[in-house]
């Protein structure tokens, strides 16, 4: 056996098509309903609707990226929906009712949807109930709060920038803002991927947390950033979702979590964690967002996304299954 | 690379002479009704490397997870370089120096080689004031310990651990406890275990090399014979208490044997008895 790579100095990768084995396949569903929507509905390259299908993935990437990391340490956020509901309502109320500047107004979402995800993690890491429970339970209690809050009113017309952030464009009206918003907090994640301790440990712990634990790894301090970070990420959809709307009130956000869940399973990250990434993530949110502006396209019920959307993510599982038993499964 | 004024392997006869490196003080711990380890002491000099043996529950690993800080001791005391330490937790026991090769080798699978041997003590770089992870740098340095100082290739560095063989791991896993340059104690837990005879051949070279460091070695072994060959000082514990420590040179298998499974008499309530039982 000869070392030749690590002579040589420089970075040996993995051939490129390995790397991305695992995005390959729902790269190419979305080849697949390219395809069909060529044929029964040309519309569908329409420019005006490829930004549509790339706006309503924005807030996907936005939530995707920290779905990753979370899920990759081995947890999960059910309460993703209920915090951007609550983050939206506090902001909607500053600004509404209180006269708060716009900006503060926005600060106090994402500390909002930060504090959320700190007591998420608190609860997991210090009482020790279980990600799936905590989130679930916490969904409900700030959906309550958001209800109690907004006590039923619906708030609108809020100034700039939250308009310009929900569907705003830039570059002469071409390039929708929250597309690259959600692209750059993509891009983030992958450098928090990559680059940080924050994700490194990430894999660790989702992959073996014994090991992380014996390696010195706080895990319990970095689940809680998890969480912490989550919860940001759904404050800022929550901005995203009143400026696309511009209106907002308690029960928006409802399918956040099982969507964005979703997409990032279907992008090749592993439930059970140690494994993911944001290429994929990406690839996920798009597909999803395909499927259902196709299906609204081609003018089906909107019960059939349902099917359409679960039908993706077991054909997506089971791809990834037959990859690992190849011996294949990838990672960043 | 010889080691200058320290003389170690002398120390390994009889009683210890200047300060140890590390003692361990009637350290007990136990888990429910179950008594893991009652009033066990440990001493270690620095260049010895120590042997603990015994059968299945004996206390070995538990031994060194107290040491390691994964649990905390019931009872008793850690005084490392004549000074009383703590060590609630791993993290502590890092940085006291204090490292740890586990039997199940503590490795993440979807990692890297490179990124398993640094994880927890990633070297960072400053990129416009922020400091990132250099990935380059931790590669072309874990791929020198393996290479250089474990002489172990691993084809791909770049492929996860999942695909390396149990020899590739067990290098891996000793190369995460030699980027320390303040590891003064490094504890071994059945480096040979899941190793293959050729495996474990190069695994006990590479201990062999290690020893002339100026640091101490705890090695768990079920295998006497890679004890006897590598161990300075061979430590027995039978049912969570220490059974009699022996010196390499003076003892037999025989001895240790017997010692183990409790056909010769407590050490420390008869040790002329336990001397006298060994003749064959």
């Amino acid at each position: 056996m000869s070392v030749p790579a690590i002579a040589a100095g420089r970075e040996r990768r993995q051939p490129a098509i390995e790397r991305y084995l695992n995005i390959l396949g729902p790269l190419a569903m979305i080849v697949a309903i390219g395809v069909v929507m060529a044929i029964f509905e040309p519309r569908f390259f329409r420019i005006t609707n490829i930004r549509i299908i790339l706006q309503d993935a924005a807030i996907y990437m936005v939530l995707g990226m920290a779905m990753t990391l979370v899920i990759t340490g081995a947890g999960i956020d059910l309460s993703i929906g209920s915090i951007s509901a609550l983050s939206a309502i506090i902001m909607a109320i500053f600004i509404k009712d209180l006269n708060v500047a716009v900006y503060a107004a926005m600060l106090m979402a994402l500390i909002v949807g930060v504090g959320c995800g700190l007591v998420n993690g608190l609860i997991i890491t210090l009482l020790r109930v279980p990600d799936l429970i905590t989130t679930l339970s916490m969904d409900l209690v700030f959906r309550g709060l958001a209800l109690v809050l907004a006590a039923g009113a619906v708030l609108q017309r809020f100034p700039e920038p939250i308009p310009a952030i929900g569907r705003g464009r830039i570059l002469n009206d071409t390039i929708p803002i929250p597309i690259v918003i959600g692209l750059v907090v993509l891009l983030i994640g992958v450098f928090i991927y990559r680059y940080t301790p924050l994700g490194r440990y990430a894999i660790a712990i989702g992959g073996n947390r014994e090991s992380a634990m014996l390696s010195g790894i706080n895990v319990r301090r970095n689940k809680v950033y998890h969480y912490m970070l989550m919860g940001g990420a759904a404050g800022l959809a929550g901005i995203m979702l009143t400026g696309r709307l511009n209106a907002v009130q308690a029960t928006v956000a409802e399918g956040f979590a099982l969507h964005t869940i979703a997409a990032v399973v279907v992008g090749g990250t592993v439930l059970f964690g140690g494994r993911g990434t944001m290429a994929g993530t990406l690839v996920g949110v798009i597909l999803l967002s395909m499927v259902t502006n196709a299906l609204v396209i081609l003018r089906m019920a909107f019960f059939w996304q349902l099917v359409a959307a679960g039908v993706i993510i077991v054909v997506s599982v089971a791809f990834y299954s037959y990859l690992e038993r190849r011996g294949k499964g990838g990672s960043e | 690379m010889s080691a200058p004024v320290n003389a170690p392997v002398s120390v390994a006869g009889g009683a210890p002479g200047g300060a140890p490196l590390l003692q361990m003080q009637r350290i007990s711990k136990h888990f429910g009704g179950l008594q893991a380890l009652k009033d066990v002491d440990l001493t270690l000099q620095a260049g010895e490397l120590l042997g603990i043996v015994g059968d299945n529950g004996a206390g070995k690993s538990t031994l060194i997870k107290v040491l390691t800080g994964v649990y905390p001791p019931d009872g008793g005391g850690i005084v490392l370089n004549g000074e009383r330490v703590r060590i609630p937790n791993r993290r502590a026991s890092i940085d006291l120096g204090i490292d740890a090769v586990y039997q199940n080798l503590a490795l993440v699978d979807y990692l890297t080689a490179p990124q398993n041997v640094y994880l927890g003590n990633e070297i960072k770089r400053s990129v416009l004031g922020i400091p990132v992870l250099d990935n380059a740098g931790m590669r072309k340095k874990a791929a020198a310990i393996l290479n250089d100082r474990l002489g172990v290739a691993l084809g791909d560095i770049d492929q996860h651990t999942f695909n390396l063989s149990g020899g590739q791991r067990q290098a891996v896993a000793i190369a995460r406890a030699l980027i320390q340059e303040k590891g003064r104690i490094l504890i071994l837990d059945e480096p040979t275990a899941a190793l293959g005879p050729e495996e474990s051949r190069r695994m006990l070279e590479v201990v062999q090399r290690l020893k002339r460091k100026e640091m101490g070695i705890i090695m768990i072994s079920h295998q006497l014979e890679h004890v006897f060959e590598l161990a300075d000082r061979i430590m027995v514990l039978r049912r969570g208490r220490l059974a009699g420590v022996r010196s390499t040179a003076h003892t037999t298998r025989q001895e240790i044997l017997g010692l183990i499974v409790g056909s010769i008499a407590d050490y420390e309530a008869d040790a002329g008895a336990a001397g006298a039982a060994v003749t064959p």
